[in-house]
């Protein structure tokens, strides 16, 4: 296979394991939580669109909208419900209400869409064009341009806007924000549902290369793994991940073989516990005493 | 002398139940009793120890199909076979929770997520070994010639299997044993500063949870006869520990509660067949809510937990 | 025993580009009282940390004992005779006060898992007589009456005390107490002296305590050595580090800032 289309193969995955891992980190640096209900938001929000599009015959672009108000309300939904009331509780409770809502999700859009898998449309076609020799596809173009354009604007809504200079500021020094003023549950919410809204675009972005199943939640894995990769504590550091796992995908996909494809992500996620888990907790849980 | 009645009522219960029950209800009753000994070992590895682990699914798997093909390649009999899986399985959980010396929290559960979903990789793609992705039948459970095949001749395996790791796993937790991981749950520098390894009680609480998951696995394993590597997953491991939670999870009762009730709500909503799945997970979303500390709402005095 | 309990030996402690203890050496006599004491920051918390195996120094020697112990992990530690308490009272808070000791018992009452399995032979006699020592622990921190009483519901001063029946437990033979006194009532830091005092001469313990409260520092101490900025700045009586001027200087600043209610 050319090099080329290994390479935008890698690029498609790992634009959307960026997204979905920028979402973790996100909510991690500035709740403190790791969403592991994440990936299942992810699917819950392409669902959000497919709906729409399946049953009332809406267009593609007004179904994308629909589905992005839809999940900004499913994330205030989710903190006033399970984040808030839970913002004393142990770690442990915090990781299993993630782990319970996700659940919620996933089996809510099983009884009522199905546990079949539901075709997605792609934003461009999905058949391969020839070009230069190179066969290009342009829904995976589409994909990575999609990614761009969508970390532009983070980009300049997180630095330019004062919500987003709320956020930046409350993730660095939590404690430091809410003393110049900044209202820190109010931001907590505002990264709730930033990182929900990008989670549906990541969902709409990936939907049509898995297709869309209740079961399509698991990719949150892959999202984590790129977030560790990533070092789990800086925004760039989420896409890197994501890009570099992709890269690892396409790879050993290529010059290994495709059943080991499955198993890297995981195993990358286990050795790189094991042997360089830095960022998140450091190396030990060093409390003051 | 409370507690011999309360042992002759159980095992008079016990002979009773054959003859009283249908064979479905007798099935019922030995997937509850293999479930709740799994859900124990999240019990104490979570509950107690506070320890995350998905890993459970990855430990019934060890269990199951390890049992299964000691049976089936080396001639190994299933009674045999099921507690050297377990211990085996033990081992692996004490390796596994040396991972604890570097990480916790988070990086802990999506650790043991890793794991489990590697086993199920391993046990989709091991066809030789394992049958791949369409499983393995299980051989029968026989004791020299007495074959045991229905559930209500199984029942005489399984239960009073279940029913000595219970006691034995309750009586733990209620002695000193229990005290170390309680104590750990609540300050590890605590428990340091009084010399106990907590890096050992971490790893001994995960081979415990191994244990109890394999055991489990090949209790259930000529129950269900057929072993299907999608039953072994990330999402069944977020389900038992689900049981866990909602049972409560700081109390071998818990375990059984909380099994119960995973499988006899499909019988009690029969006319909700697909909202089942639904019904269970806004059980566990209302469970951590409203008592994120695990505790189990009713306050039995069989199973004190702290 | 003879030969002091606890030797500092040159003992720095750096963190990165910090240096957070330079070159601190202090000599504990068997037996005795000795206080550290030293404004905020002075390094006093690294130095119990460094003592008891949390942090190991970048360079210098800790001995107990005449046993070399730096670099040692804090259960190894403590199984030679090392307890703590801990400037952020750390209790098993779900556990009743009676449960906390009996933990701290662990070592003692140490029946196999096949009697905890099963409840026989040394289970019976072993809880029976984690409870008993328990209550002795108790009882000589004054907290006998409060046994059966969840430790969170505890009142601050009696939890500090309870920390350190537990750490009693563990029949240490040097008892290093963080800041004990911080949050205490004067009564309460009364009671405090009366018990420490009494650990010196019923139970031959060797106390070092961290603290700046003066009252119990000054009343109770055999010695006090002075910290500031990770050195050693003055050591001897209580009289004779109250009238050291280098002492005054360091302090000075701080009563300042206290005068003005900062």
């Amino acid at each position: 296979m050319h090099l080329a289309q290994i390479i935008i193969s890698a690029l498609t995955n790992g634009a959307v394991y960026g997204l979905i891992a920028l979402g973790f980190v996100l909510i991690y640096k500035g709740t403190g939580v790791v969403n592991f209900g994440y990936g299942d938001q992810v699917m819950a929000g392409a669902y959000f669109a497919l709906i729409p599009m399946t049953f009332f015959g809406v267009p593609y672009w007004p179904a994308v909208i629909i589905a992005l108000l839809s999940s900004a309300l499913l994330g205030m939904l989710i903190y006033g419900l399970f984040m808030w009331p839970l913002r004393n509780q142990s770690l442990l409770a915090r990781i299993i209400a993630t782990l319970a809502y996700g659940t919620a999700l996933r089996e809510f859009m099983r009884a009522f869409m199905g546990p079949n898998a539901w075709p997605f449309p792609f934003l461009l076609s999905p058949g391969a064009v020839a070009v230069d020799g190179v066969l290009v596809v342009p829904a995976n173009l589409a994909i990575v341009g999609a990614a761009l354009l969508v970390l532009s604007m983070l980009y300049l809504f997180l630095e330019r806007t004062f919500v987003g200079k709320a956020i930046l500021a409350t993730c660095d020094n939590r404690l430091g924000a809410s003393l110049i003023g900044v209202r820190v549950s109010h931001v907590f919410l505002s990264i709730w549902i930033l990182a929900s809204v990008l989670a549906t675009i990541a969902g709409i972005l990936v939907a049509p290369l898995l297709t869309l199943s209740p079961d399509m939640g698991l990719i949150g894995i892959k999202g984590f793994t790129a977030a560790v990769l990533g070092g789990f504590t800086s925004l760039p550091g989420a896409v890197v991940g994501g890009v570099v796992l992709g890269l690892l995908e396409a790879l050993t996909g290529t010059y290994v073989s495709s059943t080991l494809k499955d198993v890297i992500s995981y195993v990358v996620l286990f050795a790189i516990i094991l042997v360089r888990p830095q960022g998140l907790l450091g190396p030990l849980l060093v409390k003051k005493v | 002398m409370r507690r011999v009645a309360f042992a002759a009522i159980g095992f008079g219960l016990f002979l009773l139940a054959p003859h009283v029950l249908r064979d479905f209800q007798l099935f019922q009753l030995c997937l509850i009793a293999g479930t709740a000994v799994i859900v124990l070992g999240l019990v104490v590895v979570t509950g107690m120890a506070g320890q995350i682990s998905l890993a459970q699914s990855a430990f019934v798997a060890v269990g199951s199909y390890g049992s299964a093909i000691l049976a089936d390649k080396c001639h190994i009999p299933l009674w045999a076979g099921i507690p050297v899986s377990a211990v085996g399985a033990a081992f692996v959980g004490f390796a596994l929770g040396q991972i604890t010396l570097r990480v916790a929290g988070h990086y802990l559960a999506l650790a043991t997520l890793a794991f489990t979903a590697i086993v199920q990789l391993i046990l989709i793609h091991a066809d030789d070994l394992t049958g791949g992705a369409a499983g393995m039948p299980v051989p029968a459970f026989a004791i020299g010639s007495l074959v045991f095949s229905k559930a209500g001749q199984l029942y005489y395996v399984i239960v009073p299997a279940a029913v000595t790791a219970f006691l034995i796993f309750a009586n733990l937790l209620r002695s000193r044993f229990g005290r170390m991981l309680a104590a750990m749950r609540q300050s590890e520098i605590a428990t340091a500063s009084v010399g106990i390894d907590v890096l050992r009680c971490k790893a001994l609480a995960f081979a415990a949870s191994a244990f109890l998951g394999a055991l489990g696995g090949g209790l259930l394993a000529p129950l269900t006869s057929y072993l299907d590597p999608a039953q072994f997953g990330v999402i069944e491991a977020i389900s038992l520990l689900a049981m866990a939670v909602i049972g409560g999870m700081r109390s071998p009762i818990g375990a059984i509660f909380g099994s119960a009730i995973f499988i006899l709500l499909p019988e009690a909503l029969q006319h909700f067949q697909t909202y089942l799945g639904l019904i269970f997970a806004l059980l566990l979303c209302v469970s951590i809510v409203a008592r994120p500390d695990g505790l189990a709402s009713l306050r039995l005095n069989l199973g004190r937990g702290r | 025993m003879s030969g002091p309990a606890l030797t500092i030996a040159q003992v720095s402690v750096r963190f990165g580009g910090i240096v957070a203890l330079d070159n601190v050496s202090i000599t504990v006599d068997a037996g005795s009282i000795h206080a550290v004491i030293g404004p905020n920051g002075a390094g006093k918390s690294t130095l119990i940390n460094a003592i008891t195996g949390i942090y190991t120094p970048s360079s210098g020697r800790i001995e107990f004992f005449g046993r070399r112990i730096d670099g040692r992990p804090p259960q190894e530690i403590e199984r030679l005779g090392i307890g703590r308490t801990f400037q952020n009272t750390e209790l098993f808070r779900e556990m009743t006060a009676i449960e906390n000791v009996i933990v701290g018992l662990n070592r003692q009452i140490n029946y196999g898992l096949f009697e905890g399995a099963l409840h026989l032979g040394g289970f019976r006699s072993g809880e029976v007589k984690a409870r008993d020592d328990a209550m002795a622990h108790l009882a000589f921190v004054g907290l006998a009456d409060d046994a059966d009483t969840i430790a969170s519901n505890l009142p601050f001063g009696k939890q500090r005390r309870l920390e350190i029946a537990r750490s009693l437990a563990t029949r240490p033979q040097l008892l290093l107490l963080d800041e004990p006194a911080a949050g205490l009532r004067p009564a309460e830091i009364a009671e405090l002296n009366e018990i420490l005092l009494g650990l010196r001469s019923k139970q031959r313990l060797t106390i070092v305590v961290i603290d700046h409260v003066m009252a119990l520092v000054m009343a109770i101490s055999d010695r006090v050595s002075v910290l500031n900025f990770g050195n050693k700045i003055a050591e001897g009586t209580p009289k004779e580090v109250r009238a050291s001027p280098e002492v005054v200087k360091a302090y000075f600043g701080e009563e300042r800032s206290h005068a003005r209610g900062t």
